[in-house]
């Protein structure tokens, strides 16, 4: 017979658990933040209005990064869009995920000779789904979209904790190309 | 109202301020002057009081065949509907136009443009030498014909690698020859397609 007594769990144990019940609820009301980079973010709109309508999977717009779980770059990103991508990305609460859309994110795409467009986003963000095309068509970003449930539930969409371990490897990406991340132009003075 | 149409009019304007190079009519709405660097503060003085008192562009062009620079203005008129395009060539190793912002104050984001892509000099403006829209540049001005932008993108973003070459994976032949023989076609086709 199966005992129907409990057995103690460490509190190790306790705070996985409720990590597990967090991420169960984060999964299905994952909120984003869209920046619109590059081209690729024309298949938003059909995904999110009555097309695809991915609210039925939860997703909604957010209007700040702070209350955001999900970061969209949709496509390519110049040096200065890199910058406040990172700005972005940091003001972020935790666990955040990255979702990067198109060949442009992967590995600069048809931008991958361009003088002013990087190559590849996941030397500076840590990047958990990649949604692969030029440009994706709309039941990719939602496959992609619900790849990125499957991930949290699995506990691989860990881009915000690779973050923290490798911190100075990023860091020292996005000083290479950056100089230093913080905005420093005539309208910032 | 008067007879002339809008293009004939700017046509009498122009024969009392210099004599252009070139005249291109484009079309009803357009006409385009080819002048001499030294007509170019004249002119846009002169059309800027006869109603064109809008910029809506200016930047460069690079002749590197002539090894010149061709700058380019386009002057817009909110009462007659007709786009005035002034063109000057200007040499190429060592461009320098004077600055238009005593005339069109606007022109100050253009020639810092114009400065960043081109290497064009436009003293008169204060800070036409500021960066404006590329960052940590360290080589020649990128819309030179001669620079080269996979080079600079090898040199400064690192790409992906992959452990095997994916185009190879495809075994088709090569689009080239198929390219080519289009190539030739549309060339033929000038020459009624033989
Ligand atoms: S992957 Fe293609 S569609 Fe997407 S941003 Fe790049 S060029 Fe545009």
């Amino acid at each position: 017979m199966k005992s129907t007594k409990f057995t103690e769990l460490t509190q190790e144990q306790i705070d996985r658990k409720w990590w597990e019940i967090g991420d169960f609820f984060r999964r299905n009301s994952l909120w984003m933040l869209m920046y619109c980079t590059g081209c690729c973010a024309i298949e938003l709109p059909p995904a999110m209005t009555s097309a695809y309508d991915m609210e039925r999977l939860g997703m909604g717009p957010m209007a700040t990064p702070r209350q955001a779980d999900v970061l969209l770059v949709t496509g390519y990103l110049s040096l200065k869009t890199l910058r406040r991508l990172i700005y972005t990305y940091e003001q972020m609460s935790e666990p955040k995920y990255i979702v990067g859309f198109g060949s442009c994110t992967i590995n600069g795409g048809i931008y991958h000779d361009s003088h002013v467009v990087i190559n590849r986003l996941d030397r500076y963000v840590p990047v958990d789904v990649y949604v692969a095309g030029c440009m994706p068509n709309t039941e990719a970003v939602m496959n992609g979209f619900v790849d990125l449930m499957d991930l949290i539930k699995s506990k691989k969409a860990d881009g915000w904790k690779r973050y923290h371990d490798n911190y100075d490897w990023y860091k020292k990406n996005q000083e290479e190309a950056l100089g230093e991340v913080r905005i420093k132009d005539e309208f910032h003075e | 109202m008067n007879s002339m149409n809008n293009i004939e009019h700017v046509q009498s304007l122009m024969k009392d301020i210099c004599s252009p190079i070139k005249e291109n009519i484009i079309d009803q709405f357009q006409i385009a002057y080819e002048l001499k660097q030294d007509d170019i503060h004249k002119t846009l003085g002169y059309l800027k009081n006869a109603g064109w008192i809008q910029l809506s562009y200016l930047s460069a062009v690079d002749w590197p065949d002539t090894n010149e620079i061709e700058v380019v203005y386009i002057l817009m008129n909110w009462k007659k509907p007709v786009h005035i395009q002034l063109r000057t060539r200007i040499d190429r190793e060592n461009p320098v136009m004077p600055s238009i912002i005593s005339i069109y104050e606007g022109a100050k984001y253009y020639e810092r443009e114009a400065h960043e892509f081109f290497g064009v000099k436009f003293p008169g403006n204060p800070d036409y030498e500021k960066q404006l829209i590329l960052e940590k540049w360290d080589d020649m001005p990128p819309m030179r014909k001669d620079f080269d932008p996979r080079q600079y993108s090898d040199a400064h973003f690192v790409g992906r690698e992959y452990s095997h070459d994916f185009t190879e994976l495809n075994n088709q032949p090569s689009k080239q020859a198929k390219r080519q023989q289009r190539k030739t076609r549309i060339n033929s086709l000038d020459k009624g397609g033989k």
